[in-house]
């Protein structure tokens, strides 16, 4: 059995677990104006920024002319915290791992130096710190994890990958410990994409309402401390739940596109059901990917549909709170879920008001207390036809 | 827990399509740019798709299907792939547009195409494979990765086949950044004898090598992958051959046991530094040979490593342009794969005869 002893988040709601749990109570998105992205689109668009700068982030981190970029920076506050959650001392105590996820990696950085470099003016070198891995490279080194280092890049479903890796670490018996999830940083090419393909929603998004226009972009990073039933037994360890069951499939039906039925999130989540032995009617809450596309919302709602078929449990997307932070957003919904369980609470899924037309279900629209979750899945989904899913359960 | 290695498929700087040409009459190269010899796409990749996709897609596509051939398999349980830099050429095209044009009428098609996944999901989409798809980027351990996720999957699934993959590109943005940032070894500094480089730099290369591993032994099989170890951030060379011994001793060899040793020395002579004294300590009485003079230095070069051994073992040869004079070995069962990436990153794989 593979248990979370420690939790870590920076996101544009809250730089901490407990800023976060605050804004999530009170309904508080991070959803609004562009003010740290210098794009020409700021004016026109909202965003999920990290509400810091790059100087900021790293006072935060105590840290002096460290280089990092930013996503290296929220990657290091979020694994600070997920480590001190855990209560975790001594790094050599045990075979410990730190395994990240990114999309872009220094993108944030080398976006803003690549005009100087194409002109031959910039002799600065930032092709080393671009790397989607560099991050975790630097991180892992900054806290003294050795034991094995990797980034998983499966585009918007990369944390949950790096998740479900952690577990199989241990579960292979190759790591007694690690830290698992994922770090982006918004930049003006992911943005600049994501506009190209006409997805975002100039206004909040409205994940599953029928009148959904797109997604809104954010950032952040968030990590779980994973531990093995040994070191946990042995340490008399609190735990804060069980990663009970992870599932990975491919849609393979388009490059960008979700298959209309949902096949790939289909064989996901019923991969997660088998490794958690469990039967669909257990789950209690399902943390969606819903992105507030057309596209992914609609698959997603029958792939669930297919799984669940009558005892549909609750669920919400909680995008609408921190927007769709890309490679960390499965690490970020991660934390979410366990919030969940842990305070038995389910976070509504905000500025939905019509039903989908194509669908009969419908999220929970508003903050839903004292509801005892067992079991809770959360989905993610990607590029690629990369779909996972992860199962948390109550110790 | 054995691994075969079932089918294979590399694309390289050398003639790796050719299953014949085993580097007959060839060279090195002495050049601080080592691209890849592409074969005729289309016998790989159907032309609708094709024209659409970048130079690391074709060749991972291409690598994919040949090795999927080689172990005559139409679909497989898990695609895995490692890139350390992954669609480097559809990532800049996108980055290049966006500024020149001030971020405006700007298309869709290479951002869609940059993501590091791409490749994985190509394959996947070409034959409609829904399994487990996984994509790693490490620098240099982004295929050793996707290789320990393998040898997990194949523990967790019994008969199964897998296709795993290391790709990188070496296109024209990527080598002037590298060259600016110091990294590019210097034309006059390029010599054969890779090991004996006195100078900064290594000489770049790129390939994509594919291999479809399975936990069952068949007519296909070619060799198999006895063990893998991987490290970030070795302390000097008496930790490197600790850590090696310890390795060997854990798959149950010993030194002795050993016909080869393929050696990833990049020509830069600090990175280099650990490897060599670590070499000439342990590997005194077993021939070393070096790699990265027929592939250049990459992130995913020891994707290229895995490959050649495997072709040696099944070919019963070593090329000529790796033995450099002294004689060839008869009797190749056991080599050992040790690789170094900017004295960051390293690791150990063990080949053997089945």
């Amino acid at each position: 059995m593979v248990f979370v002893t420690g939790i870590g988040i920076i996101s544009a709601i809250g730089k901490n677990v407990s800023e976060t749990l605050s804004s999530l109570l009170e309904g508080r998105t991070g959803i609004g104006k562009i003010n740290h992205l210098q794009t020409i689109h700021k004016d026109n668009y909202v965003a999920s920024e990290v509400n810091y700068s790059l100087q900021e982030l790293e006072n935060l981190a105590g840290l002096k002319n460290s280089n990092y970029n930013r996503t290296t920076l929220l990657s290091l506050l979020a694994t600070q915290e997920a480590l001190t959650s855990a209560g975790i001392k001594s790094i050599s105590a045990h075979r410990t791992g730190f395994i990240s996820a990114s999309s872009v990696g220094g993108m944030c950085h080398s976006e803003l130096l690549y005009k100087d470099f194409l002109e031959h003016k910039s002799h600065e070198n930032f092709i080393d710190t671009h790397y989607t891995g560099a991050h975790a490279t630097d991180v892992a080194k900054h806290f003294g994890i050795t034991d094995y280092i990797t980034t998983i890049s499966t585009a918007c479903s990369s944390a949950a990958n790096a998740i479900m890796l952690g577990a199989r670490l241990i579960n292979n018996n190759i790591l007694d410990r690690v830290v698992v999830g994922g770090s982006d940083a918004l930049c003006k090419f992911t943005f600049n994409g994501f506009n190209t393909l006409m997805i975002l929603d100039k206004e909040w998004c409205k994940p599953f309402d029928d009148n959904r226009k797109g997604l809104n972009l954010g950032e952040g990073a968030a990590y779980l401390v994973l531990e093995s039933e040994r070191v946990v037994k042995a340490e008399n360890k609190k735990t804060l739940a069980i990663l009970s069951g992870y599932g990975n499939a491919n849609d393979a039906y388009h490059q960008t596109a979700s298959s209309p039925d949902g096949q790939g999130a289909y064989a996901a989540i019923q991969k997660a059901l088998e490794i958690a032995n469990l039967s669909p009617n257990k789950i209690d809450y399902v943390n969606a990917h819903g992105t507030g596309t057309a596209n992914n919302d609609s698959s997603e709602a029958a792939a669930m549909q297919n799984i669940f078929k009558e005892n549909m449990p609750l669920f919400s997307s909680t995008k609408a709170f921190t927007g769709h932070a890309l490679a960390a957003a499965a690490s970020i919904e991660a934390v979410i879920t366990i919030l969940s369980i842990q305070h038995k609470i389910i976070f509504p899924n905000l500025n939905c008001v019509s039903p989908m037309q194509d669908t009969i279900l419908f999220p929970v629209t508003s903050l839903q207390k004292n509801v005892e979750i067992n079991h809770a899945l959360s989905n993610s989904f990607g590029f690629g036809g990369n779909c996972s899913s992860l199962i948390f359960s109550k110790n | 827990m054995t691994i075969y290695i079932n089918g294979t498929g590399c694309i390289s700087h050398q003639n790796t399509i050719d299953a014949d040409a085993f580097f007959e009459n060839r060279e090195i190269d002495c050049l601080p740019l080592l691209v890849a010899q592409e074969p005729d796409y289309k016998g790989y990749v159907p032309a609708n798709m094709l024209r659409r996709m970048s130079h690391i897609i074709k060749m991972g596509v291409a690598a994919a299907k040949i090795s999927l051939q080689q172990a005559e398999l139409e679909n497989v349980d898990a695609i895995i792939t490692g890139t350390g830099l992954g669609c480097f050429e559809d990532t800049t095209k996108f980055l290049k547009t966006l500024i020149e044009n001030n971020e405006q009428l700007l298309t869709p098609t290479s951002f869609i195409q940059s993501t590091h996944n791409t490749v994985a999901g190509q394959i996947a989409l070409l034959i409609k494979c829904h399994n487990y798809n996984f994509t790693y980027t490490q620098q240099g351990m982004s295929f050793e990765s996707a290789l320990v996720d393998a040898m997990m999957f194949l523990n967790e699934n019994k008969n199964s086949n897998i296709l795993v993959g290391g790709l990188d590109e070496a296109i024209q943005p990527y080598y002037d950044l590298l060259a600016k940032a110091g990294h590019i070894k210097k034309q006059e500094d390029v010599i054969t004898e890779i090991e004996k480089n006195k100078t900064h730099g290594f000489c770049l290369g790129e390939g994509a090598s594919f291999f479809v591993l399975s936990n069952q032994k068949n007519k296909t099989t070619k060799a198999q992958i006895k063990g893998l170890k991987t490290f970030t951030f070795i302390k000097g060379a008496d930790d490197l051959q600790n850590k090696l011994t310890t390795f060997l001793r854990g798959i149950d060899l010993s030194i002795n046991d050993l016909n080869l040793v393929l050696s990833g020395n990049s020509g830069d002579a600090e990175d280099d530094t650990i490897l060599n004294e670590s070499n000439r300590q342990l590997f005194s009485k077993i021939d070393i040979v070096y790699f990265k003079p027929l592939c250049g230095e990459y992130f995913t070069a020891s994707a290229f490593a895995l490959w050649l051994a495997s072709a040696i073992i099944e070919k019963q040869k070593v090329p000529k342009v790796l033995i450099q004079g002294h004689s060839n070995k008869k009797d190749l069962k056991t080599i050992l794969i040790v690789n170094q990436y900017r004295n960051t990153e390293y690791s150990f794989m063990c080949v053997s005869s089945c």
